[in-house]
């Protein structure tokens, strides 16, 4: 008897593990906080990662760390109309959906909000001509036991702030469009999520990065909202890179503005 | 019962609030986390929107002179929201005191530390 294409998808759902819940990411929005040195989250003057940049890249993120020490290096999700882009966007506040299914997983988070599509169904990656660099990238995955093995290509990272391109948090970290990231995203115990992330770049990195961030369960039957960064944007960029404040008349408050 | 009730789990969650920086959509520099200042008045509004949520704040001034409207912001609703915090905390044309972290630059505007209501009722981290 053959079964149905509904039977066999539910009976490949009952083998998948169950993220069901709400999720929310721990520590702050430092990326890579085990190489941090510096006091303070990633807007901290003097905070810093040490990503095995080559000196290309050593250079940009130095600049990036003056502008942000000088408050003029604006955060792309800033202008309300980027996405986090990846690997960002496993470096988020706010709250966390795993939505497992056998075609695809999606990582749905509220701050932004963002949607990241990991495709299971056994395709491949498009062919080099066949894709460009967008924010969240291509990712395809396969499991291995309770494990989502996340290939991800095709990011858009480059020459931030310039190309209007993403970072992985304020300190103005930054990857090339090669970047190739190996996610093994999996459940550790009830509470606890893991992302643990190997990144290579050959034009950014003159070794793999590896990165892990983990997400610990919200109660059950949180509910997450919208998160509409457009609804009432008090704080818009300058074209200098500052980010403003509005007062009551929508007017930028301070002298200097 | 049940105001105190309210008033305990307010106390509960603004100790939560407080221990989180809230500032997430953007860089907080331009608040003095050092400074914490005072300001008492009638609340005017609380836009309970994403992606800040702002108390606006008609703060006194001297005896017989008009008072002086003051921007407080805060987390965003889905975070004040999954703490306790709801649009009826703070209702227009209530008495509150506010502590802040004032801009460096003097504006008319602050960083959201914690409130007093007449009543004694606190919101945030009063120390």
């Amino acid at each position: 008897m053959l079964l149905t294409a509904a039977a066999a998808s539910a009976q490949n759902q009952a083998a998948l593990p169950d993220w069901t819940g709400v999720w929310q990411m721990q520590g702050g929005t430092v990326f890579d906080r085990a190489t941090q040195t510096g006091q303070g989250g990633a807007l901290s003057k003097g905070v810093r990662e040490h990503p095995p940049y080559n000196a290309e890249f050593e250079a940009m993120y130095q600049r990036n760390l003056k502008l942000r020490d000088s408050e003029k290096l604006p955060d792309p999700i800033n202008t309300c109309g980027t996405p986090a882009g990846f690997p960002r966007l496993l470096n988020v506040p706010d709250t966390y959906e795993f939505v497992v299914r056998p075609e695809q997983t999606w990582i749905l988070t509220e701050n932004g909000p963002n949607v990241m599509r990991i495709y299971t169904d056994g395709r491949a990656h498009p062919a080099p001509d066949d894709r460009w660099p967008t924010y969240t990238g291509d990712s395809v995955g396969h499991w291995e036991g309770d494990t989502l093995v996340i290939d991800t290509v095709s990011t858009r990272m480059s020459h931030y702030p310039e190309s209007g391109d993403t970072v992985l948090d304020r300190s103005g970290l930054i990857l090339s469009d090669a970047a190739h990231i190996v996610t093994r995203l999996r459940r550790l115990d009830e509470q606890t999520m893991e992302a643990k992330m190997v990144i290579e770049d050959p034009k950014a990195l003159t070794a793999p990065w590896n990165v892990t961030k983990t997400y610990r369960r919200l109660p059950k039957g949180t509910r997450v909202y919208d998160y509409a960064c457009a609804e009432n944007n008090r704080n818009p960029v300058a074209p200098t890179g500052e980010t403003l404040i509005l007062g009551p008349d929508g007017k930028p408050l301070g002298a200097a503005k | 019962m049940r105001s105190k009730l309210i008033a305990a789990l307010l106390v509960t969650c603004g100790l939560l609030v407080a221990a989180q920086t809230l500032v997430a959509h953007h860089a907080g520099t331009m608040f003095d986390e050092n400074k914490t200042t005072e300001l008492t008045g009638t609340i005017k509004e609380f836009q309970f929107t994403n992606p800040h949520a702002w108390i606006q704040v008609m703060a006194d001034t001297k005896p017989g002179e008009a008072p002086k409207e003051w921007s407080v912001e805060w987390g965003s609703p889905n975070q004040l929201s999954r703490q306790g915090i709801r649009p009826s905390t703070f209702k227009a044309g209530t008495r509150v005191t506010m502590r802040i972290h004032p801009m460096r630059d003097g504006s008319a505007a602050g960083n959201f530390v914690a409130a007093k209501f007449e009543d004694g009722k606190v919101v945030g981290r009063w120390e």
